[in-house]
């Protein structure tokens, strides 16, 4: 018999999310693309973006000051007319007017694009964000890095436990978002990002390779060369964690559909026809010690009990999902708190 | 039992956990029932009806109306992330005083924003940060005239940004600024100085520190009770926080960002990981430690036994630690700018309290001896100390109550159950290797003799509920709180015992981690003995 009121204590993994909100950050010289309201498909252009802007100045000369976060075209006029028209040399956006009467400006020379990785609608924008609102169901990630970005979702792996090595990532994989199970290594996020994988989506990942990922990203965003957006989305933590099993069976249902992801906040997104299976009610997830990843059902309180390091912790006696061969469960005293069910 | 209300639940929601108790009134006086913490994703209520479920089951008589739990009052105090500025002036000079009130009251500044630092891009990108809460403009007098021109400058660009966006509020401290270009006046707030532009902050995102500023009020109302000196610390995911209070008010409070058990920017910044990796005795490969703990920030309940608790204490202790750092620079700081006055009260500010008291998820579940020696290691003072912890979380609730007699009459009645005693350490600093001296301790007549050995830690037993009277006898004068060959302590027992610590201050840990580690484990070991079932 489950035993509610242990249950009830066991925290949530965060559900999944039927509207999700997609919040794209924007910085001095961005120019959205899109107003609120517009719809928005995989691939929308929203928002340009400077490449290697610079802040430049231009004396006003008794012409009106122009407002800020006016954008202005590469060498339009900003104010004035004719040769006595204020322009700059490359595309950008008015920052301010100091006291002596310049006009500071962001600009660039070359620009990139920041593309909607997901269906839906523009909530809203300011000067800060630009806000999607997706059309479809997303599942809610741990971390993330990268941009968004989008691609047919491929299941890269037979099992949410198992490791997605460089070897196994080759062409037939440019465009798509790879499911990696427990753990990507650097080696493995180079080549996929060298054969024009669009995202990675794992369980875990060693801190190591996540800053070297994020160190490798702003390398090639600072080259001339503009690159095809690439994101990697943890679902878990990180180490090696495989996939939590919630996730896994929404992911490889949706095998070979088109999804997106998102960086703030770290989403895996679907689309508006995708039905995201709803988690099997009671079910809980050992989230962390040697038996992390398994799941199974809480049988019962174990009470308080006195642990690794005299450290006494309440546990729940959890009847263990068979592994491989069938047969009678196996039951454990897990810490509610190293649990976990779905929300 | 009377006929007003006989239950009442006090709540701590933190960031990472929330923790309930149940206190109830039995023979005339409020007595807590029980206590229970869970991750900050489980309902509230679920932890509330297992309290009244369990207390019920044990005592069926003391609760007669167990089953309408969900009616009892609720005494609750809540802890959010730090609120988020961006920090500019028209030089580091200027600027200085203000990131030093504001760092100290818990802010957490996202950018520092002056000419010597950052350029208008860097400026700009900060202004439009969309988590930002305030926009602080440091404006003193006696400017020069360089510095009037960067900050009409300054002015200028955070007018023209802050108007693009809703709601961010400006506060401008000191007299030099005049209005802000494009900024409505109702828009920005003015302060005299920096103390005066921190209270102001203080007050305009209240509901972001409540938790922190009622444990604040709590440790007051603890030490007017006990007419004692009594230092609080509590060690947070988000931020960490210390008070001094004695019978006369708080002395002294710091609420530190950047003191959390894991800050947010340790996923990103190895120094930051290196910095609690310091304090870790596990053994293990650098990337599965620096892993480890950058979990302890995403899902702080989860793996809290065996290495796991080791490695969170290591994080509670360099929170402590850089908490202890920034109260020491604090206090020389008051020593040089304050004349005699200011050295007597920086000098009070490090003298040792009579009780320091330990709350926060970080201790939560560890052995109470553990925590008693991560606190000797850390909060250093020579001289002798008695230490508690707040085992249930009830001090931040009861500080949110605005009546100080109340919350003095509740603290009367509870402080039996509600600190928990870890025991007393006296820290002896200063033995020299060949001068040995040592420590009588007298229990309830019996005099047992330690021989003090330079730079170590021994452990007294000495349980709960008893007191003793330590009398340290040295060949050379040492500095236990007063310069003296011989000086006698009266000193508490607790589940921690006595700590007796002849170790420097500050503790000086090996450079090689191999040899750190081994210190580390050799100091600790006897707190952890016959820890694994």
């Amino acid at each position: 018999m489950i035993a509610a009121a242990d249950l009830a204590r066991v925290p949530c993994r965060p559900a999944p999310l039927a509207e999700p909100r997609i919040r794209i950050g924007l910085g001095p010289g961005d120019e959205p693309l899109v107003a609120p309201g517009d719809a928005v498909a995989p691939g929308t252009p929203l928002v340009r973006r400077p490449r290697h802007p610079q802040v430049v100045g231009q004396a006003l000369r008794g012409r009106a000051a122009p407002r800020a976060g006016t954008h202005f075209a590469d060498g339009a006029p900003l104010v004035g007319d004719g040769r006595r028209a204020l322009r700059f040399d490359g595309a950008g956006e008015v920052l301010y007017v100091t006291p002596a009467g310049t006009v500071r400006a962001v600009v660039a020379r070359h620009h990139g694009v920041i593309v909607s990785p997901v269906n839906g609608a523009v909530e809203s924008l300011d000067a800060c964000a630009l806000v999607v609102r997706g059309a479809g169901p997303a599942i809610p990630a741990a971390l993330a890095v990268g941009a968004p970005s989008h691609g047919p979702l491929v299941i890269a792996v037979e099992r949410p436990e198992a490791e997605l090595h460089a070897t196994q990532i080759d062409v037939r994989h440019a465009g798509a978002v790879l499911v990696a199970g427990s753990r990507i290594d650097i080696e493995g996020l180079t080549r996929a990002r060298a054969m024009g994988v669009r995202g990675v989506i794992t369980g875990g990942v060693i801190g190591g390779d996540m800053l070297a990922l994020r160190a490798s990203l702003d390398r090639q965003e600072a080259s001339l060369q503009a690159s095809p957006p690439f994101a990697l989305l943890v679902l878990d933590g990180y180490g090696k964690r495989p996939v939590p099993a919630a996730a896994w069976e929404a992911l490889t249902a949706c095998g070979g559909e088109a999804v997106g992801l998102s960086i703030t906040p770290p989403l895996v997104l679907f689309g508006p026809a995708a039905a995201v299976p709803r988690a099997e009610p009671g079910r809980v997830r050992v989230a962390a010690g040697p038996l992390l990843g398994r799941t199974g059902r809480i049988v019962g309180s174990s009470g308080l009990r006195r642990r690794a390091a005299g450290v006494y912790q309440e546990c729940a006696r959890v009847a263990l999902d068979p592994i491989a061969l069938p047969g009678g469960a196996e039951l454990v005293d897990v810490p509610l708190a190293d649990l976990e069910r779905d929300g | 039992m009377t006929s007003g209300p006989h239950a009442f639940f006090t709540i701590d929601i933190g960031s990472a956990t929330v923790a309930a108790a149940l206190v109830a009134r039995v023979d005339g006086r409020w007595r807590l029932l029980g206590a229970a913490a869970a991750p900050a994703s489980v309902a509230v209520d679920a932890l509330l009806g297992d309290l009244a479920a369990r207390a019920s089951a044990a005592e069926p008589d003391l609760l007669p109306d167990a089953a309408a739990w969900s009616d009892w009052a609720r005494v609750e105090s809540r802890t959010l992330p730090p609120p988020r500025l961006v920090l500019a002036g028209p030089s580091e000079r200027a600027a200085e005083p203000l990131l030093r009130a504001f760092t100290s009251d818990g802010w957490e500044t996202t950018a520092h924003v002056t000419p010597e630092r950052s350029g208008a891009l860097d400026a700009a990108r900060a202004l439009r940060d969309p988590d930002l809460d305030l926009v602080v403009v440091a404006a003193p007098e006696g400017l020069g005239r360089g510095e009037r021109d960067a900050l009409a400058d300054l002015l200028a660009l955070i007018g023209a940004t802050a108007a693009l966006r809703d709601g961010l509020a400006v506060l401008v401290a000191g007299p030099a600024a005049g209005t802000i270009p494009q900024l409505p006046s109702e828009r920005v707030t003015r302060a005299h100085g920096a103390g005066d532009a921190a209270a102001i902050a203080r007050e305009m995102v209240r509901a972001r520190s409540d938790g922190r500023d009622a444990f604040v009020r709590a440790i007051a109302s603890l030490a007017v009770l006990l007419d004692l000196r009594v230092e609080g610390v509590d060690v947070g995911l988000d931020a960490s926080t210390r008070v001094l209070a004695g019978p006369d008010g708080v002395q002294r409070r710091l609420i530190r960002a950047d003191a959390a058990l894991v800050p947010p920017i340790a996923l990103d910044d190895l120094a930051v990981l290196d910095r609690i990796m310091r304090w870790s005795p596990v053994a293990d490969d650098a990337y599965v430690v620096r892993d480890r703990l950058r979990n302890l920030r995403l899902a702080p309940w989860r793996d809290a036994a065996g290495d796991g608790a080791r490695l969170r204490l290591a994080a509670a202790r360099a929170a402590l630690a850089h908490l202890d750092a920034a109260w020491r620079e604090e206090a020389r700081e008051g020593r040089g700018g304050a004349g005699r006055s200011g050295r007597r009260r920086s000098d009070g500010m490090l003298a040792t309290p009579d009780l320091l008291v330990a709350s926060g998820g970080a201790f939560a579940t560890a052995p109470g001896p553990a925590v008693a020696l991560a606190l000797t290691d850390t909060l250093r003072r020579p001289g002798a100390v008695a230490m508690a912890l707040d085992h249930a979380r009830i001090l931040a609730p009861l500080g949110t109550l605005d009546d100080e007699s109340d919350r003095r009459r509740l603290l009367a009645d509870l402080l039996d159950d509600l600190l928990l005693p870890l025991g007393s350490a006296i820290v002896v600093p200063g033995l020299r290797p060949a001068r040995k001296g040592n420590l009588r301790v007298t229990v309830e007549g019996s005099t047992t003799t330690l021989p003090l050995a330079p730079s170590a830690v021994q452990v007294v037993d000495l349980p709960p509920g008893l007191a003793a009277t330590a009398e340290l006898d040295a060949p050379d004068d040492l500095f236990v709180g007063t310069r003296a060959r011989r000086v006698a302590f009266a000193v508490a027992g607790g589940i921690g015992g006595l700590l007796v610590d002849t170790r420097e201050i500050p503790l000086r840990l090996p450079e090689r981690p191999e040899r750190r580690r081994e210190h580390l484990d050799a100091w600790q070991r006897p707190l952890w003995t016959n820890a694994d079932p």
